[in-house]
This record gives C-alpha cells, structure tokens and sequence, in this order.
C-alpha cells in the first residue's frame, strides 16, 4: 500500500481572494518573507516565522496583481504589475507602505514582467506593452527604454517570457500565443533562435540559466523542455506528460534539482529536473493552482516551496530537503515520495481518484 | 574606713591620683600581708573599688603582690578566703592589664595551682564548685587583660608543659564536673587560651606568625582537646544545650586554628630549628593523620547533634561545618565531606535562625569553592553526590519521611555548592547514569488509583472563562513517599541541575530515558520539565549567580522536548478503555480493528499511566511557556492545538491539565483569558485542524478542537472559520460511513456558534395569530359577507379570477427546483448563509443515517440551520423542500426516540416557512400523527403513574406541545383543525396524565385561536355547563347533541370554555350565532 503524498507544512489562509503570484523573501536580516498578490489587487506580505500576514497592500485599484519582485536586494523595494495596466514600485521599509514610482504599461494581457538586475545598483525590466507583441525592456531607475523587441513574423499575443544575463549579455527568452518560443538578445535587439514545441499558446516558461536548459507548458498536458546550446539556439529537448492539461506556472529550484508546475487541475506537480521524471503530486486545494515560488533561503534544509491558488489559500511545502521534521509529518518527504513512485495507480476511492492524483503517466 | 569607703562612694568619684591611691590602698595591702583573713581582703576589694583605672594599673603589682602572697603561703587556707582572693584579684585584672611576661606567667601558673590537684597538676583538686568557678573567672580575667605582646609568650614551646597541664586542667574539668558553670567556665578558659573568646570585651588579633605560634602549640593538645570535648559534646542532655554548643565551639575553634589552610605550606620549612621535643610537627603526614583522626572526632560530633534538639546546638553545627570549611577544608580533606553534609542537611532547619544561618553559610561556602578552584574540594563534593546518589533510591524506600526529605535536601545542598562545577560531575557518565537512574526511581509514580480514570469531564472544556483563574496543579502520588515537601525538594534538585548543568547534556540525558522504557517516561518527562524551568531561571532562589542558558539554546532545545512530547506515540495514548464510552469506541473502531486485530482493554494502571504521562507533559510545555515567556509565541504553532485538543479530553485529569497549560501560555505571552489565546491565534489552530482533519486515523480529535473553537471564538472568525468549514464538508463528504459522528458534533457546534454569532432579528417571521385577532374584531356584518364570499368560492364560483390571483404569486416565491438552477440567482450569498446552506445539504444525506444517534444530532443541526436560513426564504424553502421527504420518514416510520426532535423540527419548520408545508402537513403527516395520538390515548388513559416514564408518554407530550404552535403557525383550517381537535379531544379526560391534559389544553388553546368557533362545538358537545339560549327570540335555538352531565371532560371543559367565553365573550357568540343563522 502506498504512503499518501505529504502534507503541507502550513497554509497560508486570509487572502480574501484568488492568490495569483508569488514571491520569496530570504535575505537580508529579519524573517523569511512570503509575498503574495491577489485578485483584488492586494499584496500580502507574510512572515513565515509566524505565519501571519505582516502588512497588507492595497494597490492597483483593485485590480488584479499578476507579478511581484523584489529589487536592490532589499526587502523592503517591492515592484508589482497589476492588470490596471502599471507597474509600482513600493517602499516598504520601517512600516511605510507607499508607492514611490510607478509605470503605465498599457498591457493588458496576462504576461508577467521579468526582472534582471544586470549590475548591482541597476537592473533591467522587460515588460509587456499596449502591443500585444511586443516586449519594452527598460532601465529601472529612469524608465528609459533599452529596447524593444518585436518578432518579424506573426507570432500572436506575448504570453510569458524570462531574462538573464548571458556571457554576452542579456538574453531574454519569450513564449507567443502560437506555441513559439523566441530567444532575444536583448542588446543586439534581434531574435537568435526560434522553437515552436507546441501548438497552443505558451503559457508559462522558466529557464535555468546553470543547466542551459528551459521548460515551457501550455493548455496541454504536455510539459516539454529545451536546451540553449552553445550557439545560443533553442533545440528541443525532454517532454513529459501530465494527466490533466493545463499548466499556470511553474519554477525550477535554484539548484537545478527539481520542477515544480501550478497545474489547472488543483494539484502541484513535482518533476526531477534532470529528466523531467515525475516524482509527486501534491495535493491540497480545491481550485486551480495559480503561482508556484521556491524560496532562497540560505539554508537548503528551509527551503520552501509556495503554492497560490484560485481557492485563496498559499500552500507552504517543504520537499526534497535534507530531513525536515516537523509535527505534522515526520516522515522524510523523499521516503514519501519514492514510495509514490514504487506504486502504480492507486486504488483511491471518491474525490481523490477524480484528482487522478498519482497517474502522471508513469 | 568603712566610712571613708562609703563616703568616697557616695561622691561617686574614684581617686585618681595614683599617688593618693597608694596611701588609701598601702594600709589594706600592708594588713593583708601581716594578717590573710577573709576580712582584710573583703577590705582591700572594698578599697579597690575606689581607686579609678589608671590608678589601679599603675598600681596592679603591688596590690596584687598582697592577694597572691595569700595565695602562696603554704599550708592549708580557707575556700572562701581564697574565695575572696579570687574575687578581689578579679576585680583588678577586670580593670588593669598584665603588662609584664613575668606576672602573667606567674599568675597564670598560680592560677593553675589552684586548680588542680596538689599531687597531679594535671588533674583538677578536690576543691568546692564555687572556688574552681571563681579562680576560673579569675583565669578568664586574667588572659582577657593580658597585653598583645606577652599573651603569645605563654605558647612558646618552653611554656608549653605549663600550658598542657593548663589545657588539661580546664579540660578535665569541662569533662568531669557536675556543675554547669564550672564546665561552662572552663571552656570558656579554654575559648580563651585559643585566642577565639567571643565575649564582647576587647580581644588580640593575633598576626599571621602569631596565629603560626598558636597553632603549633594547640597542636600538642589536639588529641586531649578532641577527645574531651567530644566526650563533653556527646555528653547527657541534662548538661544544657550551652555547655555542648560551647565545647563544640572550642573544638572547633581549636581545630581552625591548628589546622588553617594558611599555615599548611610555612610550618614545613620552619620548624626544623627549634629542637623542642614537644612541639609537633606539622607536617604533611602528620595532617593526613591527624585529618583521618579528626574525621573519626566530627562524625561522632556530628551524629549526635545534627538533631539535637535544641537549636542552638544546630546552629553552632552550622557554624562550625562554616568555620571549617572556610578556615581549613584543603587539610582536613576527610572532613569536607561529613562537614558539607552537616551543613547542607541543615539548609531545612525548622529553625529559621539556623536555616538562615545555613544558607548563608551555604552560599559563602559554595562562592568559595566556585572561585578557588579547589580541585579536591570538588572532588569531594562529586564523590559525596555520587554516593548519595547511589543510596538515594534505598533511603527514598526504607526511611521516613522527615529523613528523605533531609537526604534529598543534603543532594540539593552539594548541586548549590558545586554550582557550575556540576558540570564536570555530570560529564562523567558513571555520575550521570547514577543521578539520572536515581531520581527515576525516587519519582516514580503511583497509578494505582482508581480514581485517576474515574475522574471524568463533567462538560468537556465547557468553558474558558473571561479570567485567568488559579488552576491548582494536580497532586501527584509518588510510590515511595508521600510528603509533598520531598516533591518540592526533587523539583527543586531538578531545576538545580538544569540552572548550572550543561543543559544540552541533561536533556540529552533524560530524553535518552525517555524514549527508553515506558517505566522512566513519566519520571524523565518531570525531570525534564523542571530542568527547562531551572534552565530558565524559574523556580531558582539564587540571586547571586546571573547564571543564565543561552536563549537561542533554550529555546532549539524546548523544541525538540516538545515535539517529543507532542508527537504521535507520546501524545496519542490510550486514556479510556474501550468499553467505556460509545462514541469514542465507534469513531476508533476501524483503526484499531487495523492495528491490533486483537485487541486486549490495556490494564487499569496502564491507563492511569497514560493519563499521567500526558498530564506531565501538558505541565511540561505549560512550564515552557513560562520559561520563555513571549518568547514562547512561535511555539504557539505547534503546541496549541495539541494542548486544546487534550482540552477537550473525557478525562478530568488530563483535561485540567492541558486547560492549565492553557492558562500558561496566556501568561507567558501575554493573553488576557484563553479564549483571547484561542481567538488570536486561530489561524495556527485552523491551520492544524485542517491538515488533520484529513487524516482522520491519525488525528481523531481535530473535529473535537474544531468544535471547541467554535464554541468560543466570535463572528470575526467567519472568514478563517469558513475555509475550513469546506475542508470539514469535504473530509465529511469523503467518509460519510466512518466518521460521522465527530463530524456532526462539529456541525452542531458551528450552527450553534452561528446562530448565537448572527441572532436573526426577529423571534418569529410571521404573525399569523395577530392577523386573525384582527380579523375577530370585525363586525358581525363584515363577517357574514366574508362568510359569504368564502362559501360562494367554495362552491366553485369566481374560481377563475381567484385562480389567477394565486397561481401568479407562487412560482415567483417558491418554485424550489427553478431556483436551484436558475443562473439569475447567481448573487453572492452572505457567508453565514452560505455556509448554513452547505451544513443542511449534509444534513438531508445524514438525516436517513442508520445511527439513531447521528440521525438525532442531525435533526438539532438541522434545527439550528433553519433558524440561520429563516430570513432568507428563497435559500430555505428549496432546502427544506429537499428535506422533507428525509424528514417524513423521521416522523412517521422511525424509532420512537427520533420522533419527538422530529416533530420539534417540525414545528420549527413551521415557524420557519408557514404555509408553503401546509399541505404537506396536512397531507403526510397530520393523519398519522393524530391516528397515533387517538391510539395512544386509550393505553396513556388507563395506565398507571409508571407510564411517565416511557417512550410512548414522551411522544404524546411532545406531540401535543407543539400541535397548539404548530396549527397556528401553518395556519390549518377546516378539515385539518377537525382532525387535530378530534385527536386532542380524549386527552381532555381527567384519566389522562396531568401533564398530558394541560398539552392538551394547549393545543385547544391554539385552536381557539385558530377557529374559536370549531372549538365552541367540539368542547360543547363534550360537555356543556349550561343551557344556551339564543340572543335573540328571532334566532331558532342551537341543536347540538350536549350533554350536561359532568363526565371525565367536564373540567377541562369547562376551563377551557371560560377562556373562550373570557376572551372575546360577544365575539365568539356572535360568532356562531352568525354561523348558525346562515
């Protein structure tokens, strides 16, 4: 008989409404910080020591938050992007909670911004625009704008897109309502290669910049990664497919070790990253999983993963650390895990066979 | 002379010129020279007294030279002429000073010879009391005014033979003479000779080679001096308490000095020179022998006045186990130990002046011992704990109380000295295993009693009051003493540990047993638990010693204990046997039957055992919070819904402790009443319950914290309580045929939190009754056209407009299926309502449940839902239209202890909803509730007073209280209100139970408002009082078949008949004269 999957450390309830993104907080003195943005424009700024929401943001309008970030390294510098079509820029230190800058996008699509701070002191933001096809990539500090990269051909809607820093410069990598995936050098202004794994919209991608590698997801239920060669071209790598369709995110762990997807149908699934194998289905919220987030803490063994949902809860987790004991499961989640693995199909009964919670076609 | 005496005295001046005094004194000395008689010298005391100090001193020779030529005239004298020489001689030594070695000498010697026996002058002579008494204070005079730098003299080693036989002389006296005090005299003598008098006259403070001088002669008469007075400290009772103290406080005295610390390294070197044959040597041989010797000594001092009985004796025990150690504890390294147990077995002197003493003492012997790193010193005191240790479990088994109580307070004594040191006690395992095994044995507990399972909850966590009140902690009962004074002591060595003790070592150490056997659990979870609070300072009376644990390290270690303690094994333990309580059994059945196929009921000490592990540990992190204070509020995460789920536990013990630990925590971080510490922190608690409540095997009482939190949280809670009232209705949906019951107790408790969080605003949502009080008072007139109007409708004319009238209403109000679907309907309802809603689609599901008790909890639920849904009518009427049929089967097919909630429902329904069940009533249920009553009433009739007591009564009362309410609300008429009243009519009889007729009564009541008219009838043809007769000679007089005979109605009848005619007197008879008439 197989173990049931682990549960989560805590949850995170008090948003008010559907948790659309999230972000970790470690650095820097004080406690861990969860950010969490919601579909009635508020932010929510958690202590994970206590578990409690430290302040509450009320920002763009009540509209919808669909990114948050942090920058200059501090925790109290916090950038959000709302569907009310701006960018804020908050300062949260010594209690203040005020907008001290803010962009209007013109976006109005659901793509999130990417943020890179190329050297300390300024970074570079790419941002969606009121063209739906078009990335601006402009400095943090005057807004001005470094460039914009638009593809030649018709690629549809911009749907998601990541940046970093390459050897030789910033490269930023786009996902398109056709299913394409585009890489940009960001200072050359020009596309350097170009995939298309599948035909629907991509709905999500995150690359990881060690391991050369990305992966992006869709409506579908397949997950397909791909590599960034030498020649900074794209080719097509793993593909692994999922029970249910629909992935809304999802976020390689900095060490390269492990993928976890905020997938349509309520469950976070957790890949190895390596060959993207299946290794857990996490359950736990009764509504679509919206933003998955690994946190940074220095200390491998607190390293967290957050989940928001539709259902208004953030699910905290802590899997695929060094034995992590708690009250609630003292169980070593990766004992667990590979229990789940040794298991076919499980013979659950009622809501937990309707989740098909284990069948990701192993 | 005389008068001369008397005149100088009389001027109170004393001559001070000691030219003057010669010539007053020289005839008096010249007279008791030529002639030694008792008068002369009582003239020369006289004379002396008046001649000043000064004069005195420049004259002490040659007064004395008279005085000590008495003394020396051989042949035998008078006692009382020496006698009085003594006491003359005493006077002036009292007010001069032995300024000359010579004189001191002589007169020491003179002295002496007095003393003693002529032939031994070691021995003491025959002489009276009062002689040996007054040359003794002539002796004690004498040493008192000798100079500083002569007094050292006399302990040359040539004066040494002069000395011993002095020394031995008092000795001998102290020892053998019958007289208080003489012996007192004596060894104050003896005081003196060692330089330590403690009167309050002026004394030498010797210097340090002084102090050497003095030591190396007291070491020649150690031995006598030791044996003696160690003869005089274990000597009868009857010698007074002052004479022991006081022999003791030379023995000691004299040791301090012969055996000082300070002197050990310089005595070697020097005194090799000096070739005297009888100074001894102190060398270190000699020490170690004369240490071993001396240990011998002080045990025996030590035995027999440890608990002696007067005070006094202890106190001088105290000080002298003080004085040795201070003074000299490297050299007489055998006595440490003995010495540190005399004074620390006096640290619970029932004396508070010794206690007093003893710890002061204590703390300065123990200060002392931390500063100078006296190695050996520790290892003294280490073997010392090791030992006790060793013979602690025996002792705690074989002697009394009052001596446990010492043997633990002596334990408790060596962990203060040692203080910090205890450390390298405890780094050894052989030490630590003994200490540790030690105080499991010594603390374990007695479970033998019933009444530790007995004692049951009354209402589980009924409630946690505003305050925080004082929980008395509970009494535990330890197998080997009863005294709860040696509780204290264990809990006070235990926070001793903890407070010096490497505390990562001991908690190790007692986890270790801990998780070892079941036998130590208990114990180690206490040991555990004080070590913390001592750790943190609680509990410990030192104020000397800042001696604080690291806080980071307090608290890393507090977690790990916890989540020990909290964890399944430890926490989850079985505290009732099965067959006890039906609830709990049917909710555990399932796991047990998969993890023991073969279940035994564990045995009741088992039991006991379990329930006070659990006690312990809930003691445990409510000591917890205390030691860490607001620091303790992250613990609040893990330990509070553990501690509210042992809140709700069916055993008092357990539950008591667990609300104590509550009240802990409240302290610790600053909460005004639990229910504050239960409000603020409820996202923790929810937090907990909804993870568990998906475990149900592993967690079987979150439903129960669920419960208790409802119970006492407030409206502010709705949004938090709501996301976890889904996780409840999921959890519920997914294991309908397990984990019912638990399910519906929370339920019941969140509908019930509901109701009392959002009181609906008015009782009743419709009047009915008002509006036909209306409608009697129209007039008669009025009434005949309406009559008119209702029977041509009847009839079937005007049926069409009517129709259309009432067809338009309905489906707009209550077509149930059309608003279920309906997408327009698709606003937001409010929470409360929403979550009411949930509860009662569960509820018609549980309300055919096969457990009678479940299907009873879910008609109270049910109840309550609809008291929550009354004010929005288009949620409940489709809900109660979904119930129904569930709710029929409730009323008319189901055990007769359903029936009766059933019916209350019923009747809430009613109130509730009114007329949209009118017909449903009417139809389904009115026909055979009332054929069941028509049947009822001829067995309730006949019957006995026995019949109360059953089922059957219960039902016809319940049915008959809420038949009244329930026509009225659901506004019943004709052929309905016929059916009830020809039901209610038997009930009228006087055979019937009291309590039956007055629901009865009730019922007719309602009726009458209802139809005043159908009642008049019924009850008229029942019975009549009176003839009727028309009000007017036009109207035909009323045919009725009445019989006014009295019958078993007639009161009821008539009581009820007064009312109608009381109430609205025309009006009825107008009533049904108008009916009549048409």
């Amino acid at each position: 008989m197989s173990r049931p999957p682990p549960d989560p450390l805590y949850i995170l309830r008090g948003s008010g409404a559907p948790v659309n993104t999230l972000h970790f907080y470690c650095g820097g003195d004080g406690p861990p910080l969860l950010y969490s943005g919601s579909g009635k424009g508020a932010v929510h700024v958690w202590n994970l020591n206590t578990r409690r929401a430290e302040q509450v943001l009320e920002s763009h309008n009540s509209n919808s938050v669909i990114w948050l970030d942090t920058f200059d390294g501090s925790r109290s510098s916090l950038i959000s992007q709302g569907r009310d079509m701006r960018l804020c820029l908050w300062d949260l230190s010594e209690g203040r909670s005020a907008v001290t800058d803010s962009l209007l996008t013109g976006a109005v699509g659901f793509c999130q911004c990417s943020l890179l701070e190329s050297q300390p002191g300024s970074s570079l933001l790419a941002h969606p625009t009121q063209d739906m096809e078009e990335v601006s990539v402009v400095e943090m500090k005057s807004w001005t704008q470094v460039c914009s990269l638009r593809p030649d051909t018709k690629l549809g809607m911009l749907m998601s897109m990541k940046m970093w820093q390459a050897d030789s410069g910033p490269v930023l990598c786009a996902g398109y309502e056709d299913g394409s995936i585009v890489l940009w050098d960001v200072s050359q202004r020009h596309p350097l290669s170009f995939l298309k794994p599948l035909p629907e919209p991509v709905m999500c991608l995150d690359v990881h910049v060690c391991s050369q590698k990305g992966i992006s997801g869709s409506s579908e239920k397949i997950l397909q990664s791909w590599t960034v060669d030498g020649q900074r071209t794209l080719q097509m790598h793993h593909s692994v497919q999922m029970t249910n369709p629909g992935v809304s995110q999802m976020r390689i762990r900095a060490d390269g070790k492990i993928l976890a997807t905020a997938g349509w149908d309520n469950n976070i699934r957790v890949f190895g990253w390596k060959k993207l194998k299946p290794l857990a289905v996490l359950q736990h919220h009764t509504d679509a999983v919206n933003s998955v987030a690994f946190s940074d803490h220095q200390d491998p063994t607190q390293r967290l993963l957050a989940a928001g949902s539709k259902d208004q809860r953030i699910s905290v987790w802590s899997i695929y650390n060094v034995v992590h004991r708690t009250n609630i499961d003292t169980r070593e989640p990766l004992a667990v895990v590979e229990d789940l693995l040794s298991s076919s199909q499980p013979e659950g009964m009622g809501r937990a066979a309707v989740k098909g919670s284990l069948a990701m076609g192993i | 002379m005389a008068i001369s005496n008397i005149t100088w005295r009389m001027a109170e001046r004393q001559i001070e010129d000691p030219k003057i005094a010669f010539a007053y004194l020289r005839p008096s000395c010249v007279l008791l020279t030529k002639e030694p008689t008792i008068v002369n010298v009582k003239t020369l005391s006289g004379h002396l007294r008046g001649v000043s100090d000064g004069a005195l001193q420049q004259l002490q020779d040659y007064i004395l030279f008279p005085l000590r030529f008495v003394l020396k005239t051989p042949g035998s004298k008078q006692e009382s002429l020496i006698s009085s020489v003594m006491e003359a001689m005493t006077y002036v030594l009292k007010n001069t000073c032995v300024q000359s070695w010579e004189s001191l000498r002589d007169l020491f010697s003179e002295l002496c010879l007095c003393l003693c026996s002529p032939k031994d002058p070691g021995k003491p002579g025959a002489a009276s009391e009062e002689l040996k008494l007054s040359v003794l204070g002539c002796m004690e005079a004498l040493l008192h005014s000798a100079y500083g730098d002569i007094i050292f003299r006399l302990y040359e080693p040539c004066m040494l033979p002069g000395l011993g036989a002095a020394v031995s002389l008092f000795l001998a006296l102290a020892e053998n003479e019958k007289a208080r005090e003489v012996k007192m005299a004596s060894l104050k003598c003896l005081l003196m000779l060692c330089l330590q008098c403690d009167c309050e006259e002026e004394h030498v403070e010797p210097q340090k080679d002084e102090r050497t001088l003095l030591g190396n002669a007291l070491a020649t008469f150690l031995p006598g001096v030791s044996r003696a007075l160690s003869l005089v400290i274990s000597g009868d009772l009857r010698q007074g308490h002052a004479v022991t103290s006081k022999a003791m406080k030379v023995w000691y005295k004299t040791v301090g000095t012969v055996m000082a610390d300070e002197q050990c390294e310089e005595t070697k070197s020097k005194r090799a020179d000096n070739g005297e044959e009888l100074i001894v040597k102190r060398t270190p041989l000699w020490r170690k022998t004369t240490s071993k010797r001396l240990a011998l000594v002080l045990r025996k001092i030590i035995s027999c006045t440890s608990a002696h009985p007067h005070w006094r004796v202890r106190l001088e025990l105290v000080n002298l186990s003080h004085h040795l150690l201070s003074q000299c504890s490297q050299s007489i390294g055998e006595c440490v130990g003995p010495l540190l147990e005399a004074l620390v077995g006096a640290i619970n002197d029932e004396e508070p002046e010794v206690k007093n003493r003893c710890s002061a003492a204590l703390e300065d012997v123990a200060q002392k011992g931390q500063s100078s790193c006296g190695q050996d010193f520790t290892d003294v005191l280490s073997e010392n704990l090791h030992s006790l240790a060793s013979s602690l479990p025996r002792l705690m088994r074989t002697s009394d109380d009052h001596r446990k109580l010492f043997v633990l307070n002596v334990f408790l004594g060596y962990l203060k000295i040692l203080g910090p040191k205890v450390n390298l006690v405890l780094t050894s395992a052989v030490h630590l295993e003994r200490i540790s095994k030690a105080l499991m044995q010594v603390m374990e507990l007695d479970v033998s009693d019933v009444k530790i399972i007995e004692g049951r909850a009354l209402m589980a966590s009924a409630d946690f009051g505003h305050d925080l009140y004082p929980i008395p902690s509970q009494k535990k009962h330890f197998q080997h003493f009863t005294d709860d004074r040696v509780c204290t002591a264990l809990g006070k060595i235990c926070r001793m540990l903890g407070h010096y003790g490497s505390l990562y070592l001991l908690v190790d150490c007692f986890m270790e047993l801990y998780k070892e056997s079941s036998v130590y659990r208990k114990q180690a979870a206490m040991v555990l638990n004080e070590i913390i609070a001592g750790a943190a300072g609680v509990g410990v009376e030192m104020e000397m010693h800042k001696f604080k644990t690291n806080h980071e390290d307090l608290e890393s270690l507090i977690l790990s204990v916890v989540e020990e303690y909290i964890s399944l094994s430890n926490w989850h333990l079985t505290t009732v046997s099965e067959a006890n309580t039906e609830s709990t059994a049917s909710s555990r059945e399932p796991i047990c039957l998969q993890l023991h196929p073969v279940s035994k009921p564990p045995p009741l000490h088992q039991l006991n055992s379990n329930i006070w592990q659990i006690c312990i540990q809930l003691e445990g992190i409510g000591g917890f919070a205390w030691a860490l204070g607001t620091n303790f509020q992250p613990f609040l995460m893990r330990c509070l819904y553990p501690v509210l789920e042992k809140a709700g536990d069916e055993s008092l013990l357990i539950s008591q402790a667990a609300f104590k630990a509550m009240c802990d925590f409240c302290t610790a971080c600053e909460y005004s009443s639990p229910k504050e510490l239960v409000i603020k922190n409820s996202d923790y608690l929810l937090n907990d319950v909804s993870l568990n409540l998906a475990r149900p095997s592993v967690h079987p009482h979150a439903p129960r914290v669920l419960s208790v939190m409802f119970t006492h949280s407030d409206a502010s809670l709705l949004p938090l309580v709501a996301d976890v009232v889904q996780d409840v209705l999921t959890e519920l949906d997914l294991s309908y045929d397990q984990r019912t019951p638990p399910f519906c107790s929370v339920l019941h408790s969140l509908m019930k939190a509901l109701v009392r969080w959002f009181p609906t605003s008015t009782g009743h949502q419709k009047s009915p009754g008002e509006e036909t009080k209306k409608e009697s008072c129209v007039s008669l007139r009025q009434f005949l056209l309406d009559y008119q109007k209702q029977k041509d409708l009847a009839e079937g004319i005007g049926v069409e407009e009517e129709d259309l009238d009432e067809m338009d209403i309905p489906p707009a109000v209550s077509d149930p299926d059309e608003d279920m679907e309906g997408p327009a309907v698709q606003k937001e309802l409010p929470l409360r309502v929403q979550i009411a809603k949930d509860v009662m689609e569960r509820c018609i599901h549980l309300l055919s449940d096969p457990s009678l008790r479940t299907r009873l909890k879910v008609l109270e639920i049910l109840e309550l839902s609809v008291y929550m849904l009354r004010d929005d009518e288009e949620e409940l009427l489709p809900m109660v239209h979904r119930c129904w049929p569930a709710l029929l089967q409730r009323l008319t097919n189901d055990d007769p202890l359903a029936v009766p909630p059933a019916f209350k429902l019923l009747c809430v329904l009613g109130d509730s909803c009114g007329d949209f069940l009118r017909k449903r009533v009417s139809k389904e249920v009115l026909p055979r509730l009332t054929a069941s009553l028509v049947k009822q009433a001829e067995i309730s009739a006949r019957s006995g007073p026995a019949y109360i007591h059953t089922l059957a009564y219960k039902l016809q009362l319940a049915v008959l209280q809420g038949l009244g309410p329930l026509c009225v609300r659901l506004d019943l008429m004709d052929v309905d209100l016929d059916l009830v009243s020809d039901a209610c009519v038997p009930y009228l009889s006087s055979r019937q139970p009291i309590k039956l007729q007055e629901a009865c009564l009730s019922v007719f009541r309602s009726l009458m408002e209802q139809d005043p008219d159908l009642c008049w009838f019924t009850l008229n043809e029942l019975y009549s009082p009176a003839p009727l007769h028309p009000p007017h000679p036009l109207l035909r007089p009323l045919e009725i078949s009445r019989s006014d005979n009295r019958n078993q109605f007639s009161d009821n009848v008539q009581a009820l008949l007064k009312q109608l005619d009381h109430e609205d007197p025309e009006d009825s008879y107008d009533q049904h004269l108008g009916t009549n008439s048409t």
